[in-house]
């Protein structure tokens, strides 16, 4: 079949038109509509771990509060031990009496310094000075070890025992003591 | 033989060439293409929707979870700071120092020709815990200066059994210029100054490499 020049023109017309359409569809149809596609589905993926991550969070969480009150026991038998109230109130009169009661009258308690440990979050460390200025060693012992059995929160840092030149028999003693209450 | 006249020959012919047109041929086939990209276009446009859906619900999903997410980090982070330092309270009530024990090891080992005047003690660290303590005193005796080393190797004996790395220096002995009576003799003195270091508690992780380094 031998093509006429009108059928020749209407060929590369055709033809034209073809790539034309292919052309169109392709770059100004499918392709931004697969990359708007594209775009979405990487949302969705970036999305997913998120959501994972927050749900591990909150179940995480969940499981820590169930088991923060059977941790939390023996600190809150601590907690319980600790008196309310400005310190500087109530423990040096508590310190005096329980000096007395071990036979040692004369005592004087003063506040020293005060720190606040950045890991121990809602408690305070108090420093405390302690002057018995005539004790004999015996009942001085007695009463650091009933100290040390009576006051779990209290330590004694140092102490300093210096014998008095009128009366061999006595001493006068210097504690230095640390108490944590709360904040 | 029948002769046959074709007098339309003119008309088909021209039917022909239209039922071979390229253009309408090029034409039939571009609608079939269009068709089909159209076809897949549409099936396309619903994947996205769908996928414009699932990220609706996944954005609706987060934005729920995400403040809870974080309201669960914030009480996370709270309670643990809450069981740390709880933690770290009844390990330093667990882990103080008893100076009692110390004292009566003190009373047990100084004997009756040494008077001590001055006794002091001091705690110091966390984890492994460096304790020194420096006692005063006069040592009476016919050799007095062998009394205060009896006192002094005394301590670290006593001291080694209850603590670790116990270690007892004098840090001074001088014969004394004065006499005193002891069992209704005059007998010589002499001052001395015993410095005892010692350790309590275990080693942290962190006190271990700097331990190790010694």
């Amino acid at each position: 079949m031998k093509l006429g020049k009108e059928e020749i023109q209407k060929i590369c017309l055709a033809t034209l038109l073809v790539f034309g359409v292919i052309y169109s569809y392709f770059n100004l149809l499918l392709g931004p509509l697969s990359k708007h596609q594209e775009a979405l589905q990487k949302s969705v993926s970036a999305l997913g771990p998120e959501i994972a991550t927050a749900k591990a969070q909150i179940q995480r969480t969940r499981e820590l509060e169930q088991g923060a009150p059977l941790r939390m026991a023996t600190t809150k038998q601590v907690t319980a031990m600790m008196t309310e109230g400005s310190p500087v109130a109530w423990f040096p009169p508590r310190l005096s009496e329980f000096f007395k009661k071990q036979g040692l009258e004369k005592s004087t308690t003063r506040l020293q310094s005060e720190t606040v440990d950045k890991e121990m979050v809602g408690f305070r460390k108090l420093s405390w000075g302690i002057d018995l200025p005539k004790v004999g060693f015996v009942p001085f012992a007695t009463a650091v070890a009933s100290l040390e059995n009576e006051e779990p929160l209290v330590e004694i840092n140092s102490l300093q025992l210096d014998a008095s030149r009128e009366d061999v028999e006595m001493q006068h003693a210097l504690l230095t003591l640390t108490n944590i209450v709360k904040q | 033989m029948a002769l046959h006249l074709n007098l339309f020959h003119e008309a088909l012919t021209a039917k022909a060439i239209k039922r071979r047109d390229p253009l309408k041929l090029a034409m039939f086939g571009l609608v079939a293409v269009i068709a089909s990209f159209a076809s897949y276009y549409v099936i396309e446009l619903v994947k996205l929707h769908s996928i414009n859906n699932s990220l609706a619900t996944v954005k609706d999903e987060f934005s729920k979870l995400e403040p809870q997410a974080k309201i669960a980090k914030k009480r996370e982070e709270e309670l643990n700071a809450q069981m740390k330092s709880g933690d770290l309270l009844v390990k330093k009530v667990e882990s103080r120092f008893y100076w009692a024990p110390m004292l009566e090891q003190i009373m047990q080992v100084v004997p009756r020709e040494v008077q001590v005047t001055r006794l002091a003690g001091d705690i110091a660290g966390e984890g492994l815990r460096h304790c020194s303590i420096s006692l005063d005193g006069l040592s009476a005796g016919a050799d007095a200066r062998k009394v205060a080393e009896d006192l002094r190797t005394a301590i670290a004996e006593k001291f080694t059994g209850s603590y670790k790395n116990v270690s007892s220096k004098f840090r001074s002995l001088e014969d004394g210029t004065e006499m005193v009576l002891l069992d209704g003799k005059q007998v010589p003195t002499a001052m001395f100054g015993i410095s005892v270091d010692l350790y309590v508690g275990a080693e942290t992780a962190a006190a271990q490499p700097a331990h190790k380094k010694k």
